[in-house]
C-alpha cells in the first residue's frame, strides 16, 4: 500500500485538506504527546499543548521548506510550546501531582533497589532528571534524534547537545551510584 | 576519581559521540571511528553497554506514558472550522454586494428577519454536519478502518507486548524457535536501536504473566539481551 509522505501532507494541508491534518495527526500524535508530557508532567496540559503544535502546523504549513523533517519540526513546535508552559506552570505542586501518580516508578531509587529491579532503579532515575537533561535524553534515546535535529529542536549548537548529553547521562549514573548502583561510571 | 575517558580529549569526543552510534544516526565516518576505539578502548565498551541499558529503560518508561485521548482531534478540527471559513465569506459578501451572485444573495439575506436566518442557519448547519459525517465514513473506510499511528503501530488493548532486542550472536534459525516457543509475533520494529515490540499474548494476561513469560525470554540470554513488559 502506498503511504503518502509527512511532506506530501503538509502540502495538502498547506492547501486547506482537512483528511490530510488527520492522517498527519494520527501519525505523530503519540511521539509528540510523550515527548511534551515528559516535559510538562501533567496529562491534560499535554494534551492542551499539542493541540496548539497542531492547530500551528495547520495555520503554518504553507511556511514549511523541508529543511528539517516534519517530525523534528513538529517536535520543536512542541517543545518551544512546552516550556512556555513550564514557565507559566514551574511550581513544587504540579510536580507532585505528577509523582503522585507514577505507581512504581515514584519510588525513590533506593526503594527501588530494595525490590531488586536495576531497570526500574534506571527509569526511577530517569524521572528524576532535570527537564533541561529529560528533554535530551528522551530525544536521543527515544525519539531516535541526530545530533543536528536535537539542536534544532532545542534551539542550541550542536556541540552543546553532546555536552548536554554527557551530563545528563553522569547525572544519572551519579545518582545510581547513590542507590546503590554502581556501573563503574561515574 | 579522575574520568580517563574525559580527561583525554580524542576518547572524550568519541564518548560523546557514543549515544548516536547507539541509536542509529550517525554519520557513516563516525561510525567506523567508533568501531575502530570499541575494538582496542574497553572504557568505551563499557559506557556504550551503560548507554544501552539506559536507552531500553527510556524506551520503555516512553511506550508506557499512552497516548492523548480522541477529544484532542475533535478539539482541533473543531478550531479548524472555526477559523478557516468565517472572515474570507463575510468579506466576499461585503465586497460583492450589489454585484452579480454574491450581490444578490447579499441582499437577499440582508432582506430576512433575523429568525428565519436563524432557522436557514441552523439547517445548514446540520447539512453539513451530515456530510462531514459521511465523507469522513467513507475515508476512514477507504483507509481500511481507521487510522494507525506510525509510532504505535497495531497496538490496542487487546493484545499484551514485550519489549526485546535479540543478542548479537543469536541466528535466525533460533530467533524462530524462540517465536514458536512463546506463541509470539512481532508487530513493531526494528527501530534503529534494534527493540522490537513483541505480542506475547492477548488481553487476558495479567501483568504478572506478562512478567513471567519477559522473565522466561531473559533466561535465553544466548537469543535475547534484553526483555521487559510493555503497554
Amino acid at each position: 500500500m502506498h503511504t503518502e509522505s509527512d511532506e506530501d501532507l503538509v502540502k495538502r494541508i498547506a492547501s486547506g485538506d482537512r483528511l490530510a491534518m488527520k492522517v498527519l495527526f494520527s501519525r505523530h500524535q503519540v511521539r509528540v504527546y510523550r515527548f511534551v508530557l515528559r516535559l510538562v508532567r501533567d496529562e491534560t496540559l499535554a494534551e492542551d499543548v499539542i493541540g496548539d503544535v497542531f492547530m500551528d502546523l495547520w495555520r503554518q504549513a504553507d511556511r514549511f521548506e523541508g529543511r528539517a523533517s516534519v517530525a523534528t519540526w513538529l517536535l520543536a513546535i512542541a517543545r518551544n510550546k512546552a516550556w512556555s508552559q513550564l514557565r507559566k506552570r514551574r511550581d513544587a505542586a504540579l510536580d507532585d501531582d505528577y509523582a503522585a501518580n507514577i505507581e512504581d516508578e515514584s519510588d525513590g531509587p533506593e526503594i527501588v533497589l530494595q525490590k531488586q529491579d536495576k531497570g526500574l532503579a534506571i527509569r526511577a532515575c530517569l524521572e528524576r532528571l532535570s527537564a533541561e537533561h529529560r528533554e535530551v535524553v528522551d530525544l536521543v534515546y527515544y525519539h531516535e534524534t541526530s545530533v543536528e535535529e536535537t539542536a534544532r529542536i532545542v534551539g542550541i549548537p550542536e556541540n552543546t547537545v553532546k555536552t548536554r548529553l554527557f551530563h545528563a547521562r553522569k547525572k544519572l549514573g551519579e545518582m545510581l551510584k547513590a542507590a546503590g548502583i554502581d556501573r563503574g561510571w561515574p | 576519581m579522575t574520568d580517563s575517558v574525559a580527561s583525554d580529549p580524542k576518547r572524550r569526543e568519541l564518548e560523546e559521540l557514543l549515544p548516536f552510534y547507539a541509536n542509529g544516526r550517525i554519520a557513516a565516518a563516525d561510525r567506523a571511528r567508533i568501531e575502530a576505539a570499541l575494538a582496542a578502548d574497553a572504557d568505551l565498551a563499557a559506557r556504550l553497554e551503560i548507554i544501552r541499558d539506559d536507552m531500553a529503560e527510556t524506551v520503555l518508561l516512553n511506550e508506557r506514558l499512552g497516548a492523548p485521548s480522541p477529544r484532542v482531534l475533535d478539539r482541533l478540527l473543531a478550531g479548524i472550522e472555526a477559523q478557516a471559513q468565517p472572515a474570507p465569506l463575510l468579506t466576499r459578501a461585503t465586497d460583492g454586494l450589489g454585484k452579480g451572485f454574491i450581490g444578490w444573495l447579499g441582499g437577499l439575506l440582508a432582506a430576512q428577519a433575523p429568525r428565519r436566518l436563524a432557522y436557514a442557519g441552523a439547517c445548514a448547519a446540520a447539512l453539513i454536519v451530515l456530510q462531514g459525517v459521511a465523507i469522513t465514513g467513507l475515508a476512514l473506510r477507504d483507509a481500511g478502518g481507521g487510522y494507525r499511528t506510525a509510532s504505535a503501530p497495531g497496538s490496542h488493548a487487546t493484545e499484551r507486548y514485550v519489549l526485546l532486542s535479540f543478542a548479537p550472536e543469536a541466528r535466525a534459525g533460533e530467533i524462530a524457535a524462540f517465536f514458536k516457543r512463546f506463541d509470539a509475533s512481532v508487530v513493531d520494529g526494528p527501530r534503529a536501536n534494534g527493540f522490537f515490540k513483541v505480542r506475547v499474548g492477548d488481553a487476558s494476561l495479567s501483568d504478572a504473566q506478562v512478567d513471567a513469560i519477559a522473565a522466561r525470554m531473559k533466561a535465553e540470554s544466548g537469543i535475547v539481551s534484553f526483555v521487559a513488559a510493555a503497554p
